[in-house]
């Protein structure tokens, strides 16, 4: 990686006394804060107030979106702070600049300086700060007691949202001290609450918005109403690059309801007095446009991707280590592999949507979004207002998986309500989102490895190609992004996982390496999709391995286990694994299993898939078994869940479906014909977590890439006929 | 010319076009928004809604359809999020996002209802509503501790 920013330690605290009396604090500060090399250190600004009744208000730096942030951050607060969870009256994803998320800028070069929730580096960035902000509160409001009684800051302890004094048992609410804790001296370094006396952390805390999810009163960026609201339906050419070159309006217009139609660029917004008849006004527009490529279809794709890998450009340097070229050439033997990876849609259950209300001297935007810089900034674009009218809010997320990072979807709300001057929600239909999304990226990746005598691989040489998603987002924004993020081309985003610098502690040390990605164009829109570039990484270099340990005899845990023998951490789960799914132990007839390991998101996992195939072709997933060192766990329920989720998430595109294009243009249209996995198709899946007490890693994605590999490679247990593309395909197997 | 509906135990006139489905009369005119959009052709389950106590996915019946039929949605379930389902999925910390919950739940109370003691296979056959989160397994479990609380 050619641009490494190292970002320097800017942050400190400041606390103010406001308008009510109350405590407010925030740890202040322009830059993401915190050396570059100690992550666990990243420490971004927070925000609790305290109020004189004793409320107690908890601002969210991160969207929620079912990965249970605000409930994992809470509780790091509420620790601290010596309160019970219900104590924190509100909660609520603020945009703030002091907000940005300092491990997204560093593995991004400071292309994404910014409030975002991604990467699964919420918990990664804000756990020290969450915790530090909790124990100054409470350091503030025991040294306000001390005061107020003439005592030492030893007599005084808080707890319940209560500080009492030891001596009298006299005690005092949180609120009632408020205003004198604002103005004491802000402690340096408050004392962490010390692992043996943990209440919360590492504790199954029951998720904060689970009341409100089970009775329809969540707040979804779909739900938002505002008086005089108007709402809003959009309908793109089909056609991927191609421009609008005419529409034909006159049945949209005939249908009552329907107040205006605004051609756009690329797609046309109708505005109605419902969704649904902005919907039917959508649909019934005819469409005349001009350019794309009307002839590109999957084919195409493959073709570029394999040219790419053809090539003799060696592509932007992922790792490079040792010399693999004369490594390879006096190996024992070698073998070579390629895999490839399908689009991919992310299909969250709420479809992109947006509401937007211009007024003559704000701009104010309800969207349900990941990254809210950026759709501040097309905000600001838009309604030509400077950064101090704009005003974002975001209510939760009905799933994203990495689709609501891109802000494409806010723009018609905005142009809509600029427009009508009224404020204006913008629904996208499910067919706009499948045949409009920011896609999985394709990927073809070409791996080349020298073996020694007892078939270990010395040597490694990997070739990655397909598109970067991170340039269109570059584009998107593009004055606040500078272009690329390597100028040889490299994209983090899809290098991660094959041996790249943020995995590669935890992978496998082959001593001669070398790993290059070819940026390769195609005419399909592409973005981050949960868990990234491990989809194609993971799954090419785990179904290696596994070819490998098949072609030597060796066991697929053996090899790993061999590869990794001094890493204990990754022995430790490899062993637990091999217990705890039965591996090589007596199956139900007909079931074979498969395995994969991964270091990713600093957590150490493996996966095994226990499967069935049948004599036509089709594979049934039976059970899943997965062992992981996410470090600290802070709430083990929620990491459960999240492993499961992914799992699931990553198996419908392991089996279940993928997205073509046809004509230059997506053929799938819904879940008719873009299928989700239901009840019945989900698997038994255990979640064994081992605790060893490291800092705590990233938990969202975690779960993702294992899937295809682990899944490929029993299915080539079950039937000997090897997986190197996915989604698996009956016609493959059958 | 107006349209009554009976939702959630109470009357309401609308003026929407009779072929509006059901599910946007709900959120768009009636402002009850638990009912959420999904898929639009009946295969996702988002917009469950219970209509003389059946589950019925909202966005495939017009508003000339439901006529007078008593239209449940997660809104009147209960009036505090005591109905035996709500407790289990509270229980079982069944929601990520939440988005396809409320559907969900609605299919399950429609299940319970007419099968107090469901098998896997059962559930497997009736729930076929559409989580992208992945809450399968707990609302499986979810099921079989609403059935117990029932019992």
């Amino acid at each position: 990686m050619s641009t490494i920013t190292k970002l320097s330690r800017r942050d400190f605290l400041k606390t103010t006394g406001f308008a009510g009396g109350g405590l407010l604090l925030g740890l202040t500060g322009t830059a993401a804060a915190a050396e570059a090399a100690e992550h666990t250190a990243f420490e971004l600004p927070p925000f609790v107030s305290i109020l004189p009744d004793g409320a107690i208000q908890v601002g969210m730096p991160a969207s929620e979106m079912g990965q249970g942030i605000h409930t994992g951050l809470a509780a790091l607060l509420a620790e601290e702070l010596k309160i019970e969870m219900d104590q924190i009256t509100s909660m609520e994803t603020i945009h703030h600049p002091v907000f940005r998320n300092g491990p997204v800028s560093y593995l991004t070069s400071g292309v994404l300086n910014t409030q975002i929730t991604g990467g699964s580096l919420s918990m990664y960035a804000f756990y020290g700060a969450f915790r530090k902000m909790g124990a100054t509160a409470r350091e503030m409001l025991r040294g306000a007691a001390a005061e107020r009684w003439s005592v030492s800051i030893d007599q005084c302890r808080a707890t319940g949202g209560r500080v009492t004094q030891v001596a009298t048992g006299e005690s005092l609410g949180y609120g009632e001290l408020a205003k004198d804790a604002a103005r004491q001296t802000v402690p340096e370094d408050p004392p962490l609450t010390s692992p043996a006396d943990y209440r919360l952390i590492g504790t199954r805390v029951p998720r904060v918005d689970t009341p409100a999810k089970i009775n329809g009163s969540a707040l979804f960026g779909i739900d938002i109403e505002l008086p005089g609201m108007l709402y809003g339906a959009v309908r793109h050419c089909p056609v991927f690059d191609s421009k609008l070159s005419g529409v034909d309006d006159s049945v949209t217009k005939a249908i009552p309801g329907v107040i205006a139609v605004i051609p756009m660029e690329s797609f046309v917004i109708v505005v109605a007095t419902n969704t649904w008849i902005a919907m039917q006004g959508a649909d019934a527009l005819v469409l005349q446009t001009t350019g794309g490529d009307p002839g590109f279809g999957d084919v195409d794709i493959d073709k570029r991707l394999q040219q790419a890998l053809d090539g003799s450009a060696p592509g932007a340097v992922v790792a490079t280590e040792g010399d693999s070229e004369a490594a390879l050439a006096s190996a024992a033997s070698r073998m070579h592999f390629e895999y490839t990876v399908s689009l991919q849609a992310h299909s969250p259950m709420e479809p992109p949507c947006a509401t937007a209300w211009i007024t003559e001297d704000r701009c104010e935007v309800w969207a349900p979004t990941q990254v809210q810089d950026s759709t501040a900034m097309i905000a600001g674009m838009i309604s030509q207002f400077p950064p101090e009218k704009i005003h974002i809010h975001t209510p939760y997320l009905g799933g994203s998986f990495g689709r609501k990072t891109s802000p494409d979807y806010v723009v018609p709300a905005l142009v809509a309500s600029k427009v009508t001057g009224h404020p204006v929600k913008v629904t996208w239909s499910r067919t706009e989102d499948i045949q409009h999304d920011k896609y999985l990226p394709p990927f073809r990746v070409r791996i080349d490895v020298g073996l020694d005598d007892n078939g270990v691989p010395g040597s490694l040489s990997a070739k990655l190609a397909g598109p970067s998603p991170s340039l269109p987002m570059v584009q998107m924004v593009g004055q606040y992004f500078p272009p690329w993020l390597g100028e040889d081309g490299y994209d983090w985003a899809v290098c991660v996982g094959m041996f790249d610098f943020s995995t590669r502690a935890g992978s496998y040390p082959i001593p001669n390496l070398e790993v290059g990605y070819v940026p390769t164009d195609i005419p399909v829109p592409v973005g981050f999709w949960r868990s990234i570039g491990t989809v194609h990484n993971a799954f090419a270099l785990e179904s290696a391995l596994d070819e490998i340990a098949h072609a030597r005899e060796l066991d697929p845990i053996a090899l790993r286990s061999q590869l990794l023998k001094d890493n204990s951490r990754a022995l430790a789960v490899l062993d637990r694994v091999t217990e705890v799914s039965n591996w090589g132990g007596t199956l139900t007839e007909g079931r074979y299993q498969g395995m994969g390991y991964i270091y990713y998101l600093e957590c150490y996992q493996a996966q095994v898939a226990e499967v069935s195939v049948d004599n036509r072709g089709r594979v049934k997933v039976h059970r899943i078994t997965c062992v992981i060192d996410c470090g600290q766990a802070i709430n083990p329920a929620i990491v459960e869940a999240q492993i499961q989720g992914a799992i699931i998430y990553a198996l419908s595109a392991t089996l279940k479906r993928q997205i073509n294009i046809e004509n230059g243009r997506v053929v799938q249209g819904n879940f008719d014909d873009y299928p989700a996995p239901k009840m019945k198709e989900v698997p038994a899946i255990d979640v064994h977590i081992i605790n060893s007490g490291e800092s705590p890693a990233g938990i969202g994605e975690a779960g993702t890439p294992l899937v295809g590999p682990a899944v490929a490679n029993a299915v080539f247990a079950a039937t000997g006929k090897r997986v190197r593309r996915l989604p698996i395909m009956r016609s493959d197997l059958s | 010319m107006t349209i009554s509906l009976n939702v959630n135990g109470q009357k309401y006139e609308v003026d929407d076009s009779p072929d509006t489905p059901l599910l946007w009369v709900l959120r768009d005119t009636l402002k009850l928004s638990g009912t959420k959009y999904g898929c639009g052709i009946e295969s996702c389950g988002a917009c469950t809604v219970l209509v003389d106590g059946r589950q019925v996915r909202s966005c495939g019946l017009t508003l000339d359809e439901v006529g007078a039929k008593a239209v449940t949605t997660i809104e009147g379930l209960s009036p505090d999020s005591g109905h035996p389902v709500q407790q289990a999925w509270v229980e079982l910390g069944v929601p990520e996002c939440g988005y396809c919950q409320t559907g969900m739940i609605m299919a399950v109370v429609s299940l319970l209802a007419r099968n107090t003691s469901p098998s896997d296979q059962d559930i497997d056959r009736t729930i076929t509503n559409i989580c992208r989160c992945g809450t399968y397994n707990r609302v499986r479990a979810a099921i079989h501790r609403a059935a117990e609380l029932m019992a």
